[in-house]
């Protein structure tokens, strides 16, 4: 179970994340949000890539940015960037080797590459890859470490739709296998087929936190979103 | 310490295959080279083909440090690559610090190589074997990685191309800031004056220290007592500068 406590994050006067309270204990859970809303920032202090001003993020009790913790996550930055003049291949084995030793590990990481769709591109740098490669890469490394808690920020972006629905495929097997997977997406239709449960982000406020079809109460997904978002609005001072 | 040889080993690997660096080592082969040329036109002497050796292979050096350390850890934090590796069970120490050594290693790689092209010119003019040539080499090396370290720590805080100024800077100010207190006195300077001297030469690097060419030009060997001295103040000023340079990156927001 991921815990967030009272998680603030303020940049000098500016708070973008606003007394973040919430427990999710779901397979796949969505954060969703418009850009700027906060999910990245969220994202970043779960994986410890930023530090909280104010609260705690804690998963199964313990502290998410503690050592022994990150050996059992995968994180996937936003727009990810490579070593450019790395094969695919030697970027997973670089990734795995921060995890302990790999002998004996090529079988696993080409196992990974198949299933992101990558594997005929193994042994080409990364400077040569598109972008929809480069987020299936940025997937696939995620993976490395079979860890119990995924993180992906914007898994989807830059994808066709035909990579869009092998990844969606992806998440939903890593559901079967047991894992959790938390995703950052403002891509409503990506929410509303893989995510059981969603949380609504808008100035780094929780707006909504629970089921999809519970959010929508009969309405589109998007247009609900748009309505709770616009009387959020309203009521600000 | 596992992560910190995965990094450096990543940082090797990586850096030798930049075309950038390629080109500035094929350059100084090729000054080397030249150099066996120049003796036999202009410079006949073998005093004279060590002293234009060794100071291009301290000037290539230098542009090679200065590239590395000015580019390659400040590219890993703004082209966000980092996010990969810190969101691992990697510390920003062991990141830092991995950086550090394997940027140290390509200077190493390098310095070998430039080293072995000096060493066959002065044995093909009948040098023999420069071990001094060696010594003043790897003296070289020594201030070459404590200049890599102050990149280093000025990436933490600052771009690309301001820690290219300020890392020049010091490099400058390193190679005159001991004859600047000898001046500041003669000069029958006091007071403030002489007291702003004093700090310059006690907060930057003394790089006159690692200057071992001279000695080696006219085949005298350095003193040990010099020598350890000079390896004592490359390590403490080496570990001073990753010491501030760790404590800035963990507070920095990536």
């Amino acid at each position: 179970m991921v815990d967030f406590s009272h998680l603030t994050k303020a940049y000098k006067k500016k708070v973008v994340v606003d007394d973040f309270t919430l427990s999710v204990d779901v397979p796949i859970f969505g954060f969703l949000g418009q850009n700027g809303a906060g999910k990245t920032t969220i994202m970043k202090m779960i994986v410890g890539l930023l530090a909280p001003t104010g609260g705690t993020i804690t998963i199964d009790g313990a502290l998410s940015s503690h050592p022994i913790f990150k050996k059992k996550l995968g994180y996937m930055p936003e727009t990810p960037y490579f070593y450019e003049h790395m094969t695919g291949m030697e970027f997973l084995r670089f990734s795995d080797e921060l995890f302990g030793p790999t002998r004996g590990r090529t079988p696993h990481y080409e196992g990974l590459l198949k299933k992101v769709g990558i594997f005929d591109a193994r042994n080409a740098q990364i400077r040569t890859y598109s972008k929809g490669m480069r987020q299936r890469l940025g997937f696939a490394q995620a993976l490395v470490n079979d860890p119990e808690y995924l993180f992906l920020d914007e898994p989807l972006d830059g994808l066709d739709p035909i990579g869009r629905r092998e990844m969606k495929a992806v998440m939903m097997g890593l559901k079967h296998e047991g894992r959790k997977v938390f995703l950052n997406t403002h891509i409503l239709a990506d929410v509303e087929e893989i995510c059981d449960e969603v949380g609504i982000i808008h100035q780094g406020k929780l707006l909504y936190a629970g089921g999809v079809k519970e959010f929508c109460a009969g309405m589109p997904l998007e247009e609900r979103f748009t309505e709770v978002v616009e009387e959020h609005e309203k009521q600000r001072p | 310490m596992r992560n910190i040889f995965v990094i450096a080993k990543n940082t090797l690997k990586l850096e030798v295959r930049d075309k950038i660096l390629y080109g500035i080592v094929i350059f100084g082969m090729l000054y080397v080279f030249f150099m066996l040329f120049l003796a036999q036109l202009v410079l006949k002497e073998l005093p004279m083909v060590r002293s234009f050796g060794l100071t291009g292979i301290y000037f290539f050096n230098a542009i090679i440090a200065l590239f590395l350390g000015t580019t390659s850890f400040f590219k890993d934090i703004d082209r966000k690559v980092a996010y990969f590796i810190l969101s691992k069970p990697v510390s920003r120490l062991q990141f830092l610090i991995g950086k550090f050594l394997g940027l140290c290693l390509v200077l190493l790689l390098t310095s070998a190589i430039l080293a072995v092209a000096y060493l066959g010119v002065v044995a093909y003019e009948n040098g023999g074997f420069d071990a001094l040539g060696l010594l003043a080499i790897a003296m070289q090396y020594l201030e070459m990685s404590l200049f890599l370290a102050f990149a280093i720590f000025v990436s933490t805080f600052s771009s690309s191309l301001m820690s290219v100024v300020y890392t020049s800077g010091v490099f400058f100010l390193g190679h005159v800031v001991s004859q600047l207190v000898t001046d500041a006195q003669k000069m029958g300077l006091g007071g403030f004056q002489l007291f702003l001297v004093k700090v310059l030469y006690y907060i930057f690097p003394n790089l006159e220290k690692f200057d071992a060419r001279d000695l080696a030009i006219h085949a005298v060997a350095m003193p040990w007592e010099q020598l350890g001295l000079a390896l004592a103040y490359a390590a403490v000023y080496i570990l001073l500068l990753l010491f501030a340079a760790i404590w800035i990156f963990e507070r920095k927001e990536i």
